[in-house]
């Protein structure tokens, strides 16, 4: 009887991976389905828009030449983001954007983006505060180490499960825990500095 | 009575857990009981999700911006590769298209070289089987002419009258 088991599983997952397989094949749908999403991860991973461009379209090349090999042993969306993990990686390490990132500071992108920041419905004083914190924990985030940043967008921007991300970034779901732990802690400090400076005033 | 707040790693963990199965009862039992946890969770929810709104809105503003590569962006690269599978069963091709060339110039050149001579190597073997055909003995028969005929002269004295005796000369 326990032979049978591998069958069984085997012979229900075998459809699913085919249509998976199916919809990997048609790559047009897919960039209009996951485009925005991969495209995000790498932009808030990366903090260039053409960069992320180039990684998203990379993605997606490598997930059509690669198809034949998915296994389909989690979603699409989950496999396209362990591939564009890995283009993440070999993207930060490059010594262009090393130099990049150096030459950068990212004060004035947190700022640019918390100033398009729609908060309706508050004051104009609740919103500076609002404006001021965003600041903080746009710079905490992007002060993160490689690994706890990108746990931290797929958990709490992308919303994804926590075996999910442990099966994206190659992890086990403790360490993905551990991570979380630490870029919420990194997070919560810059939000504390906030109300301290708040308080100041 | 509480005598006890959630620890930093205690709101961490709800946070992180916020929307699956894995919460912890007791951690949600005191968040309900507990206003001050309560509100430092909600605190730190706030932050991620504005955090999370702005990540949103920028990737938006920056995708939009972006050219529309979607649909060309596989026919824009997948040629590519085909493009060079197609060049590298070309290319040899084509070599061998040029060296065979000389071979096809000089086959269309030939037939008015060779020409005349098939019509004179025609004339000759015309020729030749005229005079083979004109002469009186045939080749095949002519080891025959060698041959002796002794019917009248030297023939053997026991010999019956009217027997031909053939002698072969070599």
């Amino acid at each position: 009887m326990e032979a049978l088991e591998p069958l069984i599983y085997a012979g229900e997952l075998s459809p699913v991976r085919d249509r998976m397989i199916a919809e990997l094949e048609d790559i047009d749908t897919l960039c209009l389905t996951y485009r925005s999403r991969i495209y995000r991860y790498a932009l808030l991973s990366l903090r260039d828009p053409d960069l992320a461009d180039s990684v998203t379209q990379d993605c997606f090349l490598k997930a059509y030449r690669a198809r034949d090999e998915f296994r389909g042993d989690c979603s699409i969306a989950t496999w396209l983001t362990r591939i564009a993990t890995n283009l993440i990686r070999d993207s930060t390490r490059s010594r262009k954007f090393q130099f990049w990132k150096t030459a950068n500071t990212t004060a004035v992108e947190a700022g640019a983006v918390a100033d398009r920041l729609r908060s309706p419905g508050i004051s104009p004083e609740s919103a500076l505060v609002v404006r001021e914190e965003l600041v903080k924990v746009w710079d905490s985030v992007a002060a993160l180490p490689g690994k706890q940043r990108s746990v931290f967008l797929l958990r709490f921007v992308e919303e994804m499960e926590l075996p999910e991300i442990a099966s994206a970034m190659g992890l086990h779901v403790g360490t993905v825990k551990s991570h979380l732990h630490r870029a919420l802690a990194a997070v919560r400090k810059a939000m504390e500095r906030s109300k301290a400076m708040e308080r100041k005033r | 009575m509480k005598t006890y707040h959630l620890s930093a790693w205690e709101q961490e963990e709800y946070v992180l857990n916020r929307g699956t199965d894995l919460q912890n009862p007791q951690l949600l039992r005191h968040l309900a009981d507990c206003t001050a946890c309560r509100a430092e969770v909600a605190r730190l929810e706030h932050g991620v999700a504005t955090f999370r709104s702005a990540a949103v809105e920028w990737s938006s503003e920056c995708l939009a911006t972006r050219p529309q590569q979607l649909q060309s962006f596989p026919l824009r690269r997948l040629p590519i590769t085909a493009m060079r599978w197609a060049f590298a069963a070309v290319v040899p091709l084509a070599l061998l298209l040029l060296a065979l060339l000389p071979l096809h110039l000089f086959h269309l050149s030939s037939p008015s070289v060779t020409h005349p001579v098939a019509q004179i190597s025609d004339d000759a073997l015309l020729e030749q089987v005229d005079e083979q055909v004109s002469v009186a003995v045939p080749s095949s028969m002519e080891s025959l002419t060698h041959l002796v005929s002794t019917e009248s002269s030297s023939g053997p004295a026991g010999a019956a009258p009217g027997s031909k005796h053939i002698v072969q000369t070599n």
